[in-house]
């Protein structure tokens, strides 16, 4: 399946991807993690994405690569300093929605958590960001209100509702445009919920979104894992 | 000083800027008590933090301690992939420009990351967090590896090293970096500050340029001033 020319144009017009971390309870609580007073953040570069029909995933060498399903919005005009709890007002700024999967060297983010050093790497390697979609304001009127899902060779591993979020998307428009302005075309991820994972070499994620308990057909994307190769390999930093 | 044409476009068509942490000078990591590390790591600063000649000052936010950074920057010109660190030649020609830039950093917000094993992307990631020069041709530097840079505040040299002191040369970060991710016609690689990092307030100016050969590399001057940015973040705990 293809990656159709509104998704590939969401590519090229990308100059970020920003996430929030933590933001399911039992996320945190399942990586052993503390809960934050505040929102925080961190960047994939956009050449991390990795459209439907260009190929798997890729795990680099020494690296324990996790999923994390995510729902994803694309910014359609520019939000600075915004500063609102209202559901409502933040419609405006959204142009669509995605569905994707924050994949993680979970290994290297824990070396980086001990040693206080930057997630970039461990958030960033090529592919670490397949994405699917776009699906309309239209489709999906409440992102509040979507289950989002993965299953990894067709058993379910991540099964739950946005409505989880401990952080809502007006709070983390506005916590992350006080520090940097979002432009047209960036791509913010939400968080994930409990459930997250490793993946290996040979298996395939299948992962979707529903609303009232149906299938959005725009947001369903299969990607398969395979062994990156080449010359990286995971050592101390 | 306005911005030349070139940089403007280079903001345009900027993805990612990726940038070596604790790269120079093994004198600039004992200032910040940081561990020299085994190999390179680097971070990302938003496109969104770059400040383009004469589009004003570097905003501090409430509450941040704002350092600056000076270093060399360089504008890919094709993509890179897996690139060899050995391949210097190689590593050259996917050069297309150089700047100058400050990586302004908020050290506290940094300082609070470092602490909890939080991302750096806040500490890096402000709006005008990345004034940068005009465009340097890439003819203007013949070896990218012998070049002073340096940085005043309100006229008092801070900081003034040659990139020779680079921990890990050009080919080798441009090798690290592509390994982990593809680099795209476009990027900025930022290549690490010398020793001389410090604070900077609201009324400081910050004036940076770059020299070859003892001479003034006229693109690469900068003057930059800072002021408080008001509105509505205030650093608290995360």
């Amino acid at each position: 399946m293809a990656s159709s020319p509104a998704l590939t144009a969401i590519r090229s017009n990308c100059r970020k991807v920003i996430c929030i971390g933590r933001n399911y309870a039992d996320h945190v609580k399942e990586l052993n993690n503390q809960r934050p007073k505040q929102p925080f953040f961190f960047l994939k570069p956009p050449s991390s994405i990795l459209l439907p029909g260009e190929g798997p995933v890729l795990r680099p060498n020494g690296v324990n690569m996790h999923f994390e399903i995510e729902l994803g919005l694309v910014i359609g005009k520019q939000v600075k300093d915004l500063n609102t709890e209202d559901d409502s007002e933040i419609l405006q700024y959204i142009d669509s929605y995605l569905l994707s999967i924050d994949m993680t060297a979970r290994n290297v983010q824990n070396e980086a958590k001990k040693k206080g050093l930057p997630w970039s790497i461990a958030k960033g390697f090529d592919t670490f960001l397949p994405v699917s979609g776009p699906v309309s304001k239209e489709v999906l009127a409440d992102p509040h209100n979507v289950e989002l899902y993965l299953k990894v060779n067709g058993e379910v591993k991540q099964e739950d509702s946005t409505e989880l979020m401990l952080f809502r998307i007006p709070r983390q428009l506005s916590d992350i445009s006080k520090v940097m302005t979002l432009e047209k075309g960036d791509i913010v991820l939400t968080g994930t919920p409990k459930g997250v994972g490793t993946v290996q070499t040979g298996e395939v994620m299948e992962c979707g979104l529903r609303i009232g308990g149906k299938e959005v057909e725009e947001a369903k994307m299969r990607v398969e894992v395979k062994d990156k190769g080449g010359n990286y390999e995971f050592a101390e930093t | 000083m306005a911005a030349s044409i070139a940089v403007r476009e280079i903001k345009a068509n900027c993805r990612k800027m990726a940038k070596q942490e604790l790269n120079q000078h093994s004198d600039h990591i004992k200032e910040l008590n940081n561990q020299r590390p085994k190999q390179p790591f680097f971070f990302l600063k938003p496109t969104s933090s770059i400040l383009l000649p004469g589009d004003g000052p570097v905003l501090r936010p409430k509450g941040v301690n704002m350092h600056f950074e000076i270093e060399l920057g360089l504008v890919m010109g094709k993509t890179v992939r897996n690139l060899d660190p050995d391949d210097t030649q190689g590593a050259l020609d996917a050069i297309d420009s150089y700047l100058l830039a400050i990586d302004m950093t908020a050290r506290n917000v940094q300082d609070e990351a470092k602490r909890k094993g939080l991302p750096w992307s806040i500490a890096k990631g402000f709006d005008t967090f990345l004034p940068i020069s005009n465009s340097i041709p890439k003819s203007r530097i013949a070896d990218p590896h012998n070049v002073e840079i340096w940085l005043s505040v309100n006229g008092q040299v801070k900081q003034q090293d040659s990139t020779e002191l680079m921990l890990f040369r050009i080919p080798r970060q441009l090798s690290d970096i592509s390994r982990v991710m593809t680099l795209e016609k476009g990027d900025l690689v930022l290549t690490g500050t010398p020793k001389g990092v410090g604070p900077v307030t609201t009324g400081d100016v910050m004036t940076a340029g770059m020299r070859v050969n003892g001479k003034d590399v006229e693109e690469a001057n900068m003057k930059v001033e800072v002021e408080d940015r008001g509105g509505a973040y205030e650093f608290a705990e995360t």
